[in-house]
């Protein structure tokens, strides 16, 4: 229809689209790998080279994610090349700015783990010794703090729930409007970790992966799939108790077009209930198929990007 | 403390949706096509003919008190200036679109020419500073916008919300729009 008083697309633009969700997912999932390393790294055993493929593949996978992640969100800007200001002036009654602090400190922390597992692989081989050896003095003065582990799982919390809080600090988007948004981020984002280092570790490191931490992993994964199930009820149980325009909101994003069939279907159906199920019925027990682990990770993983995908697009839709 | 506190009154009821300050704003503000800091959106007809009355909304930023789109913005580029308007200080501003999607009332947009965040600031540098009211005030045909310091007892600003019930938008919000609306009370409803 035309109207009187000009072009109106400004005022139904989406304006954070996927790279936003795609950012929010591999942020969540660097910290999600990062804290499933550390927690299968403090295992009892295994706190000593050799490492387990699945701390090997925390390790490989945090900190690329991570760097992908900012890299999209540094793109998305619409004036990306003063990015730099991000770093000049703090306003800390921002989360995106308290975001950047902890970034700061969380990417080279994640290097930094990384650089650990792997330092017996870089400082060998001909293709990185050359410049990871001079650097050798310097991890091991890290490695010394007796707290740095502590420090790094606490950063990776920190960007897991900032992802959160960036979205439910949003005054007038009732559905990201809500308390529970920061722990439904924490808790998804560590059933990432869980499925991605699995993913990884059986593919690309099964040689190492030993089956202990595997089960460890797996009944983490059947507690935190659940749990998530459970925020995403509280969320919505919540937007109903509300009243008024959240009621409103809750049934578009439960019931209209696209957004609600990706929920229903991707990320409940495919990301949260499927896995439960493959996981109570055919990886119990102390025989898996390898072939059943990497289905149950791969939609675990694909129904946490869906989700921000859903949260991030639902949410500013329905306001 | 503010020195001034800017504020606006829109009298729906003599607003006709001429949209002549629709285009004051953009010739005054030289606002790139194809987006808008100010529009007269026209609802309607009700009512039952020949008794039809259109309900006049005036969309652009309602200047709040506790404006959403401050404490988000990373860098400092959303700001109040020292006479209470909502400002974007373009060098500082990154695109990050934080103070976009939290403003309540759609009141912002990415200009497409600079890229940074945009909206109406009352005119303020180009116009008010001078002495002269906003482009969208002095424009209308049918003085449906007063303009004038909220903290001045006498200012034309208030005096007309000293007679007249006003209303601020989204109050539940806990903004403090100091852009009022006089709702219709024309009737219309059936």
């Amino acid at each position: 229809m035309d109207t009187v008083w000009g072009n109106a697309a400004q005022y139904s633009e989406v304006y954070w689209g996927w790279p936003i969700a795609v950012y929010l997912f591999l942020a969540g999932l660097s910290a999600g790998a990062l804290m499933t390393a550390l927690l299968v790294k403090w295992i009892e055993g295994n706190e000593t080279q050799p490492w387990d493929g699945l701390i090997k593949a925390g390790a490989l996978l945090s900190p690329p994610t991570i760097m992908l992640g900012l890299a999209l969100l540094i793109v998305d800007l619409s004036r990306p090349t003063a990015f730099y200001q991000l770093m000049i002036h703090y306003q800390l009654t921002s989360v995106m700015s308290i975001g950047v602090v902890l970034l700061i400190v969380y990417t080279p922390l994640s290097l930094l783990f990384s650089a650990g597992i792997f330092k017996k692989i870089l400082s060998s081989h001909d293709f990185s010794a050359a410049w990871f050896k001079p650097l050798v003095p310097f991890l091991n003065r890290f490695e010394k703090i007796r707290s740095i582990e502590g420090i790094m799982f606490a950063f990776a919390i920190g960007i897991a729930i900032y992802t959160g809080f960036l979205l439910s600090a949003l005054v007038a988007k009732p559905l990201l409007n809500v308390a529970v948004l920061p722990l439904l981020f924490l808790v998804s984002s560590l059933s990432a970790g869980i499925a991605a280092n699995i993913l990884l570790g059986l593919t690309v490191f099964r040689s190492t992966v030993a089956k202990d931490n595997l089960k460890f992993l797996l009944a983490l994964d059947l507690r935190v799939i659940p749990f998530e199930m459970f925020i995403l009820f509280l969320l919505f149980a919540g937007l109903y108790f509300h009243g008024g325009s959240y009621v409103a909101v809750a049934d578009a994003a439960l019931t209209a077009g696209i957004w609600a069939k990706v929920f229903w279907i991707g990320v409940v159906g495919m990301g949260l209930l499927l896995p439960v199920a493959i996981a109570v019925t055919s990886l119990h027990g102390h025989v898996y198929k390898l072939q059943t682990v990497l289905l149950n990770s791969a939609l675990a993983l694909a129904g946490v990007l869906l989700l921000r995908l859903y949260i991030l697009y639902a949410g500013q839709i329905f306001g | 403390m503010t020195e001034k506190r800017y504020g606006m009154v829109y009298d729906s009821n003599k607003c006709i949706g001429c949209q002549s300050c629709n285009v004051a704003c953009r010739a005054e503000n030289k606002v790139p096509d194809g987006v808008s800091r100010l529009q007269v959106w026209i609802e309607g007809p009700r009512g039952k003919f020949p008794n039809l009355t259109m309900d006049f909304h005036r969309q652009s930023c309602v200047m709040c008190e506790k404006a959403p789109c401050v404490p988000v913005c990373p860098t400092g580029a959303s700001y109040i200036n020292k006479d209470g308007v909502a400002m974007v200080d373009i060098k500082k501003c990154v695109g990050c679109k934080y103070c976009i999607v939290a403003c309540p009332y759609q009141a912002r947009f990415v200009n497409p020419q600079t890229g940074a965040a945009d909206k109406c600031t009352f005119c303020y540098e180009s116009r008010v500073v001078q002495g002269m009211k906003p482009a969208c005030v002095s424009a209308c045909p049918t003085n449906a916008l007063t303009f004038g310091d909220l903290n001045d007892s006498k200012s034309e600003v208030r005096v007309v919300l000293g007679k007249q019930y006003t209303v601020k938008p989204k109050e539940h919000l806990g903004t403090k729009p100091k852009l009022r609306t006089i709702p219709n009370w024309r009737g219309g409803e059936v």
